[in-house]
C-alpha cells in the first residue's frame, strides 16, 4: 500500500490508535490483556453500538445527528416490557416498528420541508420524553410476561447484544453498499443540491436514514430492557445519544455526510470502550472518563480535517 | 415620520412582528387559561416566571448569540454544569470570586473551541460536542459524581429575594446581562459582524471581517455566559449538580428560535432571544398555576420547538406556492 493510500484511509489510523492503546495498556496496566476484560470492553460496546450504527445512517445521509435518538432507546424499552403481554416475538417487533415509525416521521419533516434535523430532534426528544411520562406517570415499568431473559445472556461469555450487533453491522453495510437506494443515500450526503439535480430520491434516503436509525434504537432499546429487566424516565438515555455521537465522530464518519460506514462507527465505538477501560482499570473516575472521550473526539476530527485537507 | 416608517420597516423585516406577536400570545395565554380554569394568576406567577428566565435566559443568549453566528454550541450544557461547581468550590468565602472564576472558565473553555473551529473550519456541533463532553467530565471528576451543597445558603436567599414583588436580584442581573448584550449588537461594528459571518461566512471573509477573531470571540461569550448562568443558578440552589441533563438546552434553543434568531444564521436579536426565553417561562410558570404534570411542559415546550423547525423550514414555502397552483389550475380547469 502506498503512501498516498495510506493518507487517504482514515480508518487505518484509527486502528494504528487503538492497537497503540492495546498495547500500552496490556504494558502498563494489571488486568488489562486478559481474556476476560477483552470480553467486557466487547460487552460495553453492544447496545451503545447499535445505537451508534443507526446514528451512522444519519450522519451518512447529510443530516448531522439525532440529538435524541438516546430518548428513542429509552422509549423503547418501556414499550417492549410494557408489551410482553402480547408475547416475546410480537413485543420485539411492536417495539421495533414503533421506534422505527417515530424517527422516520421526523425523517419525513426534515426531507420534505427541509426542517432542520437538529431542531426536529430536539422537538422530537421533547415530545417523546412529555409522552413517556404521561403514560407511565414517571414510575418504572417493569416486564408485563417473560421469555426475554436469553436476550441478556452471555455466549461464549459474550453478550447476545454484541452478536447482534455484529449482524446489524453486516446488513447495514452491505445495504448501503450494494443496493441502489444505499448508493443514492451516501451521494445524497456527499453533495444534496447534486443528488437532487441529478434526480436522485434525496428525500426518500433521508426518510430511510431514520427509519434505520429508529430500528436500531428500538433494537437497542428491546436489549436494554431485557437486560435492565425494568425502565425509567430518569436521564432519559441522553448519554446514548451523545456517546453514539462520539462513536461516529472518533470512527471517522465525515460530520457532513457522505462518507464513513457503520463498520467504522463501531470501532469507533470499541476504541472508546477500550480507553474508558484502561482507565477504570488505572482508577479514574467515570468523570474522568468522560473527558477523556471529548479530548479524543477533538482530536479525531481534527485529525480527519487535516487529512482531508491535504489530500484535497 | 420617514424614520419612523423606515424604523417600522426594520422592525417588520427582522422579524420581530413575529416575535412580539408570540410573545404576546404567551402573556395573554399566561393570564386567559388559568383564569377560565378558575385559577387565580397572581404577581408571584410572575415571579416565578422571571425566575425560569433567571435560570435558564443567559443559556438563551448563549445558544441564541452561536445561532446568529451559524454556529450551534453544545457544549453550553457542560459549561453550565462545571460553572455551577467551579463557583460552589472557590466561591465559599466570597461569592463574587466564584461567580468571576466560573465566568473565566467558560471564557478559556469557548476561546479554545472556537480557536479550533475557526482555525480547522470544523463544523460546531462536532467541536461542541467534544467540548461537552470533556466540561461535563470535569464537573463530575471535581463533584466526585455527586451534588455539591454550597457553603453559605444565605447568598441563594438574598438572590432570590423578591424585589417590586415580581423580580429579584438574579432576575435583575440577567436582564442587565441581556440589556448590554442587546446595546452591544445594535450599537456596536460586532452585531454586524456577528451576523455578516452567520448569514454568509465566505462573504464577509472577503469583505474584510475578520471572521476567525468573530468566531472566537462569539464561542467566548457563550462560554462566560453559560459559566455565569450555572453559578448563579447553584447559588440558587444552594448546590451544584453534577449533570443538568438535557433540557437545559432545550428551553435554550427552543427560546433562541421563538424569539426569531433563524437557525441557518443570520438573523436574530438579544431582545428578541430576551422575548423567547420570557415567553417560555411564562408557559412553565402558567403550568406552575394549573398544577400541571409534567408530562404536560416538555409535551408543549416539544411541540413548540417543532412547529418553530416547520415554520423556518425552507422548502415550506415551496410546497405551499405549489398547493396553491395546483387548487388554481383546478379551480379554472
Amino acid at each position: 500500500m502506498s503512501a498516498a493510500e495510506l493518507r487517504r484511509r482514515p480508518d487505518l489510523l484509527l486502528a494504528g490508535a487503538a492497537i497503540a492503546v492495546v498495547v500500552f495498556g496490556a504494558l502498563t496496566t494489571d488486568g488489562f490483556a486478559t481474556s476476560s476484560n477483552f470480553k467486557a470492553i466487547l460487552a460495553s460496546v453492544g447496545i451503545l453500538g447499535i445505537v451508534a450504527v443507526g446514528m451512522t445512517a444519519i450522519t451518512l445521509s447529510g443530516n448531522l445527528f439525532s440529538l435524541s435518538l438516546g430518548v428513542t432507546v429509552t422509549v423503547a424499552s418501556m414499550t417492549f416490557l410494557a408489551w410482553l403481554d402480547l408475547g416475546l416475538v410480537p413485543a420485539m417487533l411492536a417495539t421495533i416498528a414503533f421506534a422505527t415509525a417515530i424517527c422516520a416521521l421526523q425523517g419525513v419533516l426534515v426531507a420534505t420541508l427541509g426542517a432542520n434535523p437538529i431542531i426536529v430532534t430536539i422537538a422530537a426528544g421533547s415530545l417523546q420524553l412529555g409522552g413517556a411520562a404521561k403514560f407511565t406517570n414517571g414510575a418504572t415499568v417493569y416486564p408485563d410476561g417473560g421469555g426475554f431473559s436469553w436476550l441478556a445472556d452471555n455466549v461464549g461469555g459474550i453478550p447476545v447484544s454484541v452478536f447482534i450487533l455484529a449482524g446489524l453491522v453486516v446488513t447495514v453495510d452491505l445495504f448501503l453498499r450494494f443496493s441502489r437506494i444505499g448508493q443514492e443515500l451516501y451521494l445524497a450526503g456527499e453533495n444534496r443540491l447534486a443528488a437532487r439535480a441529478a434526480a436522485l430520491r434525496v428525500t426518500r434516503t433521508t426518510v430511510l436514514a431514520f427509519a434505520i436509525a429508529g430500528a436500531c434504537a428500538g433494537v437497542g432499546g428491546i436489549l436494554l430492557g431485557a437486560a435492565s429487566k425494568n425502565a425509567v424516565l430518569i436521564g432519559g438515555g441522553d448519554l446514548y445519544t451523545f456517546k453514539a455521537i462520539a462513536a461516529v465522530l472518533v470512527g471517522g464518519v465525515v460530520v457532513t455526510g457522505g462518507r464513513g460506514s457503520a463498520a467504522r462507527t463501531v470501532l469507533g465505538a470499541l476504541f472508546i470502550a477500550a480507553i474508558s477501560d484502561l482507565l477504570l482499570l488505572r482508577g479514574y473516575s467515570t468523570g474522568i472518563q468522560t473527558l477523556v472521550v471529548g479530548v479524543f473526539v477533538l482530536l479525531a476530527i481534527v485529525a480527519m480535517q487535516m487529512r482531508r485537507s491535504r489530500v484535497a | 415620520m420617514s424614520a419612523l416608517k423606515a424604523a417600522l420597516t426594520r422592525f417588520r423585516h427582522g422579524g420581530n412582528v413575529t416575535v412580539v406577536a408570540t410573545f404576546a400570545t404567551m402573556a395573554i395565554v399566561f393570564y386567559v387559561v388559568p383564569t377560565l380554569e378558575g385559577k387565580d394568576v397572581e404577581l408571584t406567577s410572575v415571579y416565578s416566571a422571571l425566575q425560569t428566565f433567571a435560570a435558564y435566559g443567559l443559556l438563551a443568549l448563549a445558544v441564541g448569540l452561536g445561532l446568529i453566528a451559524a454556529q450551534f454550541d453544545l457544549s453550553v450544557l457542560g459549561m453550565f454544569a462545571l460553572g455551577g461547581m467551579v463557583a460552589v468550590k472557590t466561591g465559599g468565602d466570597a461569592p463574587l470570586l466564584g461567580v468571576v472564576l466560573a465566568a473565566g472558565v467558560g471564557v478559556v473553555s469557548g476561546v479554545v473551541q472556537g480557536s479550533i473551529v475557526a482555525r480547522f473550519k470544523l463544523n460546531s456541533m462536532s467541536v461542541s460536542l467534544g467540548g461537552y463532553l470533556v466540561l461535563l467530565g470535569l464537573a463530575q471528576a471535581i463533584g466526585s459524581n455527586e451534588s455539591v451543597p454550597y457553603a453559605d445558603v444565605t447568598v441563594g436567599i438574598e438572590l432570590d429575594e423578591p424585589i417590586l414583588e415580581i423580580f429579584s436580584w438574579r432576575s435583575l442581573a440577567v436582564l442587565a446581562v441581556f440589556a448590554v448584550f442587546g446595546l452591544l449588537l445594535r450599537y456596536t461594528r460586532l452585531g454586524r459582524d456577528i451576523r455578516a459571518v452567520g448569514g454568509d461566512e465566505r462573504a464577509s471573509r472577503i469583505a474584510g471581517v475578520r471572521v476567525n477573531a468573530v468566531l472566537i470571540g462569539v464561542f467566548a461569550v457563550s462560554g462566560l455566559l453559560a459559566g455565569l448562568a450555572g453559578a448563579l443558578n447553584s447559588y440558587s440552589l444552594a448546590s451544584a449538580v453534577p449533570d443538568p441533563g438535557f433540557s437545559p438546552l432545550v428551553f435554550a434553543a427552543t427560546a433562541a428560535l421563538i424569539g426569531g434568531v433563524a437557525f441557518v444564521g443570520g438573523r436574530g436579536s438579544a431582545l428578541g432571544i430576551a422575548l423567547g426565553a420570557l415567553a417560555l417561562s411564562l408557559l412553565q410558570a402558567m403550568f406552575g398555576i394549573l398544577a400541571s404534570p409534567e408530562w404536560v411542559s416538555s409535551a408543549v415546550t416539544g411541540a413548540l420547538l417543532a412547529l418553530a423547525a416547520v415554520v423556518a423550514a425552507p422548502r415550506l414555502g415551496e410546497h405551499w406556492a405549489a398547493a396553491r397552483a395546483r387548487w388554481r389550475s383546478a379551480r379554472s380547469a
